[in-house]
């Protein structure tokens, strides 16, 4: 999973995959504003076929939270 | 044509459009259900029947919810028997939004489940609430009434009529210092703001609501307008999923605010070199034209960029206390770099560079805050906006930025920090950058963008960046010059808007 969010992640901001690690803050360390972030959930959503809560998901600050949240979904 | 009461919108939309969709909106994936305006009117009607059978026509009514077909009947059936709206907003703590309903004095509270927790707290902590009623349960559960429940039972036999001077809905604008204040708003300052400009929108247009819609933007332009206009509004029903529902509801029409566009603009970027048509297809549908843009600074770049495309963004300005829109561009009537030509209802004045507007669309004032309303409003009716800038020869509105962000340089030179920090954002190397007075001369701090500087293998980051202001400086009047530069290793701190703290 964490692999696969590199991947959709570099779609979103000017960043390297390899410069992405689990701890890598979508805000402050990639560069996400509140909107690409959203954005790129919905992506997920439509990727992987699942269904995100939006309000849980807005608790999410790291890639690797996010990797454990969505590799539960 | 002009309407001055929330209600005359509603009716005369029935009248033209009656079995026509009003209201599209998701129950599932890829299903979509939708409303006519005959529905629409009918169930609004109802609502306000509720009230009147609880014995509430004339009370304060919050509505808490993402947008939905009931959050939009909870709010038409309130103003239509002229009690009084308070839209909240759905992502504030349970605990704030308790405060704002007895601060608003609301006696009945309706909810979307998403907040039941909201609904809990105010049971206990708001002695004024009398009802709560929820928009999705079935049936009635012990004090909480069923919204569904009440339009299906009730009629339309309410009985007060909204004027349009009476009170009609208390926006609470979200403030970037101190206590939230409640905007007073009349029927004739939101309806005449939604009505008075005939901007040459088709009836049954397709507009895609992505706004939070207890924004006065969303309330008067997606909603309101849209209704006036017979048009097809279809809701959003997440954040995550606007490029999804663009490609569902096929809009002609959004409107969104300046960082939405510039993570649009970032993707047509990533694309340019792709045919346009094949981009404008895959990015915004088939059928997308125009954008609306207001709520914060729009960089003119991405206007040209998404003209590319076929999409026209038009940027207009506006603030709750004005119900809420002051200014727009027009398809056939735009200047570049500015926010537009005023409204027909209003007109503007220019007192010590800030923009001063007076017209139907003025607020009322604060709720129960005298004093705030004094230093906004002047006796004699004018809305200090707290914005400068300028009207040119044509009555187009430039703006230049906040009057208390204003540097006062030593030599009593006024100079806008957002004027010199729009302009440094432009370059990739800056993400962030405040200006500021240091010493009597004007300092700008930057946080650079780290990533962007080792793609681009920029080895010196802060010779970089100096070379950016040299840049500006060469362009700049004297004392508007950039003297100092000092350069961050971390972002700065943030409100809970994302916005720069300003220290």
């Amino acid at each position: 999973m964490l692999e696969k969010l590199k991947e959709i992640i570099v779609n979103y901001v000017e960043v390297e995959p390899e410069q992405i690690t689990a701890e890598s803050r979508f805000v402050e360390d990639l560069g996400f504003t509140s909107f690409d972030f959203m954005s790129m959930l919905g992506e997920i959503e439509e990727e992987f076929d699942v269904e995100v809560d939006q309000r849980e998901a807005a608790g999410l600050r790291t890639v690797g939270e996010a990797a454990e949240y969505l590799g539960k979904l | 044509m002009v309407c001055n009461t929330i209600r005359e919108i509603l009716v005369q939309a029935q009248e033209r459009f009656g079995d026509k969709d009003a209201v599209r909106y998701k129950t599932g994936k890829d299903q979509i259900e939708s409303k006519t305006y005959t529905q629409l009117r009918k169930d609004s009607e109802h609502f306000s029947g509720a009230l009147k059978s609880m014995e509430m026509q004339g009370a304060h009514v919050a509505v808490v919810g993402m947008t939905s077909y009931y959050w939009l009947v909870a709010y038409l059936g309130t103003v239509n028997c002229s009690s009084v709206a308070v839209p909240l907003d759905v992502a504030l703590p349970a605990a704030e939004l308790c405060e704002l309903l007895d601060r608003a004095d609301v006696s009945v509270l309706v909810y979307d489940e998403i907040r039941a927790d909201v609904a809990e707290l105010a049971k206990k902590n708001c002695p004024k609430l009398k009802k709560i009623i929820s928009m999705q349960k079935e049936t009635a559960e012990g004090e909480i009434f069923s919204m569904k429940q009440l339009l299906e039972e009730s009629d339309s036999g309410f009985d007060a009529w909204a004027n349009p001077e009476d009170l009609c809905t208390i926006m609470f604008t979200s403030g970037t210092t101190g206590k939230s204040k409640g905007v007073m708003l009349t029927h004739r300052n939101i309806a005449e703001n939604a009505t008075c400009l005939d901007m040459r929108i088709p009836s049954r247009t397709v507009i895609l609501s992505v706004l939070p819609v207890h924004h006065a933007y969303c309330l008067s332009m997606d909603i309101l307008k849209g209704i006036s206009l017979g048009s097809i509004i279809c809701i959003n029903d997440s954040i995550m999923r606007v490029a999804k529902n663009i490609k569902l509801f096929g809009p002609d029409m959004i409107l969104m605010v300046p960082m939405m566009i510039e993570s649009f603009a970032k993707k047509l970027e990533d694309a340019s070199a792709l045919p346009p048509e094949i981009v404008k297809k895959e990015v915004f549908g088939e059928r997308l034209h125009t954008i609306c843009s207001g709520g914060a600074y729009l960089n003119p770049a991405w206007i040209t960029l998404f003209e590319k495309y076929g999409i026209t963004i038009l940027q207009g300005y506006g603030m709750t206390e004005c119900a809420p829109v002051i200014s727009t561009n027009l398809e056939w009537n735009r200047k570049f770099g500015s926010v537009g030509k005023l409204m027909p209802n209003c007109a503007a004045k220019v007192v010590d560079e800030e923009i001063w507007v007076k017209g139907s669309s003025v607020m009322q004032g604060y709720y129960q805050m005298e004093k705030e309303t004094k230093e906004t409003l002047t006796e004699d009716g004018w809305l200090r906006t707290g914005d400068l800038g300028y009207v040119d020869e044509d009555g187009f509105i430039f703006l230049t930025g906040r009057k208390k962000n204003l540097i006062i340089t030593k030599n009593g030179e006024n100079v806008s920090p957002e004027e010199i920090e729009n302009k440094l954002s432009e370059h990739r190397l800056v993400q962030e950058v405040l200006a500021r007075e240091s010493e009597g001369v004007i300092e700008a701090e930057i946080f650079p963008d780290l990533e962007y500087a080792e793609k681009q293998g920029v080895a010196d980051i802060s010779a970089e960046l100096q070379k950016i202001i040299d840049d500006y400086n060469k362009e700049a009047p004297l004392y508007k010059k950039v003297a100092k530069l000092k350069v961050r290793d971390q972002e700065f701190e943030k409100t809970a808007a994302r916005k720069i703290k300003r220290c």
